[in-house]
């Protein structure tokens, strides 16, 4: 039990080390970059989706399934490039309450996570339905981010 | 102050019919846009209609009845001014037609939709979905459309407010019966309004210029060529 908790202090404090040196040495611009890269990508990824539920494509369940996959840990990394250095960055869409909604947008973003993991969940049962009702959410988890916080 | 006792039929079926599914479709535009997600899909779907509609409905202000045309109801300057210095009395407007503002109220209406509906078709929402149009322009122009489409839907929410007010202003300061005439045709006029010698054209007219309108829209949308 100790030596659990031992080693579970050392990965958090390795974990905290890690991401903290991440941040201090990446400059404001390569953050803004990290995130927009992380963005495009899971632009790209969700966008073959959507165009299968709308019937604009075939539908094809394994595509689905792979795409959804990659998005499960796609989702995860634009939050690590919103560091408050980058607040006064130019190139960006973000607007300043990022920073001073930050719960709110913390939150915002995490949900998104969340529904995009249960449409890798749901993906990989193939079932076309459930995959639509779930894109839907995924979809919506997006768009309130987007209202809130990112420059029309 | 003249008793209102003169039934005038003005507005013809189509004028009716599209006023009350624009409203419909209006509502359920700015409900979809905002909700997202799969009701997206439905957003694009109302958007052609509400092209199509509009559209009829400029075609139906030169080829309509009477007082559906542009050039019954766009008035000159002076016709403006003198509606403006006896607007605010509280006895009616005694105007078969659309009064000289609101003319230009549904003209500035029609322009911005047409715009609204227009840009849409070239808009992103870079989460899923895209105007059927959006493929001939860059990415850049798009989200310049784009966000020209999302301002311009707070104009003209504003203007429909701006408009309820106003025909609130005339039916319960100046006693006109105006939302009832949009449902039933018939405003109530008294005996000294001046009312136009008024030409109804057939329905089935307006079917035709619908119909044509429809397969314009989906001709741009669907581009099976």
């Amino acid at each position: 039990m100790k030596k659990k908790f031992l080693l579970a202090a050392v990965a958090v404090a390795l974990g905290a080390g890690a991401s903290f040196q991440a941040s201090a040495q990446a400059k404001p611009e390569q953050l803004v970059k990290q995130r927009q890269s992380a963005m495009a990508l899971i632009g790209w990824y969700f966008g073959p989706i959507g165009a299968m539920m709308r019937g604009d494509r075939p539908f094809d369940a394994a595509v689905v399934a792979r795409n959804a996959g990659y998005l499960e840990v796609l989702s995860k990394m634009p939050a690590e490039g919103f560091q408050p250095s980058t607040k006064d960055e130019k190139a960006t869409k973000a607007k300043p309450e990022v920073w001073s909604d930050k719960a709110k947008f913390d939150k915002a973003m995490e949900n998104m996570q969340g529904e995009v993991a249960k449409l890798a969940q749901v993906a990989k049962g193939g079932d076309q339905g459930a995959i639509k009702a779930q894109f839907g959410a995924t979809g919506k988890a997006c768009a309130a981010c987007h209202d809130d916080f990112r420059s029309k | 102050m003249s008793e209102l006792h003169r039934a005038v039929k003005v507005w013809d079926l189509p004028v009716r019919l599209f006023h009350w599914l624009l409203v419909a479709l209006f509502g359920f535009m700015f409900f979809s846009g905002k909700a997202k997600g799969n009701w997206m899909e439905w957003h694009m779907y109302s958007g052609y209609m509400i092209l199509a509609l509009v559209l009829f409905r400029v075609l139906w202000g030169f080829a309509g009845s009477t007082h559906a045309r542009f050039s019954s109801f766009l008035a000159g300057p002076g016709a403006c001014i003198a509606f403006m210095r006896k607007l605010l009395s509280r006895s009616p407007a005694h105007v078969a037609g659309h009064n000289p503002l609101g003319g230009w109220m549904v003209l500035v209406m029609l322009l911005l939709l047409l715009a609204q509906a227009g840009t849409g078709l070239f808009s992103n929402d870079d989460i899923s979905i895209e105007g059927p149009l959006y493929k001939f322009v860059s990415k850049e122009v798009s989200d310049q459309l784009t966000s020209f489409h999302y301002y311009n839907f707070y104009v003209l929410l504003a203007l429909a407010a701006a408009h309820i007010a106003a025909v609130a202003f005339h039916v319960l300061v100046k006693k006109e019966n105006l939302v009832g005439a949009m449902f039933t045709g018939v405003k109530m006029l008294d005996s000294q309004t001046e009312v136009p010698a008024v030409r109804f054209v057939s329905s089935w007219r307006a079917l035709g210029l619908f119909v044509l309108a429809l397969v314009a829209v989906i001709l741009i949308v669907k581009r099976p060529f």
